[in-house]
């Protein structure tokens, strides 16, 4: 099995972009440090954070020992990724993409927050950013509220 | 802290483009008619690149009765940048991506930093505008207290999901959503509307490649954050779900502590 030939089977993973088929073709070409059991082996993302950016799975139609491993991490402009992926038997049966993010100048990561916090009102905000509103709907916009209370 | 109710400075909401434009100055002493004359700006923006009248030089481009070369002098600059953004987009920022040429993602948030200057020309120091859900401010609301600019949440119209303080020396803040007007944004490369992502926020030096960048990063749904990533000066802040917004470290550094 080729490098083209794992990348033609990914695909109906619908991971389909090319850097994932150059990173699949590295893991490819480095088959021995797969680990030998079907433990998921456990990132060690430091002081960072990581993110599961997509994961696909099939059924396999094959059985045989399921071992799961690590590509090398990923150095693009924006973050370290890293792609996991799982073979039963000899069968490719799960990718997922692991982002490793921080806050280190020289990642240029992304932070994930849990959650977005909320404001009840807008008394601590002066002017909203949001998605183009038309004069119509205008009415019914934070941004309204604001400007009326701005006039007074 | 809720303020004490502003006194001084100028204050006027009008449409144009069919959106409703604010203009917040908060310096004493700047002549009223420098309103007019920013407002005028934003005016003369809508007639030569408006995709709804028929004698826009955009429409009249569009129609081929232009040729570009005859067209404003603004317009070709406009229409130049629109293009190296379309390439430093890959593609993504596309002002023909409806298949009619379509300029509006760049020209609000551009004709927006237009009547910046002009009141800015005038003496303004302190201010804010708002068009349409796109923000520019300069200075400080009040002496040391700095702009504050609320991210719409994208599932609940009254409230935001996030807080902005703004640095006194500007900022432009842009969103792309879908969440005002449906589906308006299309993914080039497929003619259908992203999926994965509900608003895209970039904040930077200038609201028309801000409004740009925020187009096209929304384009890319679930790819946007990691593409945000790489926008040098301009900060970003993505809402993929409720409970899982992604923000740049320029972003974090904007986000009230």
């Amino acid at each position: 099995m080729d490098a083209g030939d794992l990348a033609r089977r990914a695909a109906p993973l619908a991971i389909a972009t090319a850097g994932v088929a150059a990173l699949l073709h590295s893991v490819r070409a480095r088959p021995e440090p797969l680990p030998p059991d079907a433990s998921v082996p456990k990132i060690e993302a430091g002081p960072t954070t990581k993110t599961i950016r997509g994961v696909s799975t099939r059924r396999p139609t094959a059985t045989g020992r399921v071992r799961s491993g690590l590509s090398d991490a990923f150095t693009t402009p924006f973050s370290f990724i890293q792609v996991r992926v799982t073979f039963t038997g000899r069968e490719l049966t799960r990718v997922e993409t692991v982002e490793m993010t921080g806050t280190g100048a020289r990642t240029q990561a992304i932070n994930a927050r849990a959650e977005p916090r909320l404001r009840a009102g807008s008394a601590d905000i002066d002017v909203v950013t949001g998605a183009t509103y038309s004069s119509q709907s205008y009415r019914k916009a934070l941004q309204s509220a604001i400007d009326k209370a701005r006039h007074g | 802290m809720a303020d004490a109710v502003i006194t001084g400075g100028l204050h006027r909401v009008e449409t144009v483009m069919g959106i409703p434009v604010g203009i917040d100055v908060r310096d004493d002493g700047i002549d009223p008619a420098a309103l007019d004359r920013a407002f005028a700006h934003l005016h003369a923006a809508d007639e030569a690149f408006s995709p709804y009248r028929a004698a826009s030089d955009v429409r009249r481009l569009d129609a081929g009765t232009l040729a570009p070369p005859d067209a404003r002098p603004e317009v070709r600059v406009v229409l130049a940048r629109c293009e190296r953004l379309r390439r430093a987009t890959g593609g993504w920022f596309d002002v023909r991506a409806t298949g009619r040429l379509d300029p509006s993602g760049f020209v609000k948030g551009w004709a927006v930093d237009g009547a910046v200057a002009v009141l800015r020309a005038a003496g303004a120091r302190n201010l804010c505008v708002h068009a349409g859900g796109d923000v520019r401010v300069l200075g400080d609301r009040a002496p040391g207290r700095p702009w504050r600019i609320g991210v719409q949440h994208p599932r609940e119209r009254g409230r935001v999901a996030a807080v902005l303080h703004a640095p006194p020396d500007g900022l432009a803040v842009a969103t792309s959503g879908a969440y005002e007007r449906g589906a308006h944004i299309v993914d080039p490369r497929t003619g259908r509307p992203p999926s994965g992502v509900l608003s895209v926020t970039v904040a930077g030096p200038e609201l028309g490649t801000a409004d740009a960048y925020a187009t096209a990063a929304f384009a890319m749904g679930s790819d946007a954050p990691a593409w945000t990533a790489t926008l040098g000066p301009y900060a970003a802040l993505t809402i993929l779900a409720p409970g899982r917004v992604l923000s740049t470290p320029g972003m974090d550094a904007l986000r009230a502590a």
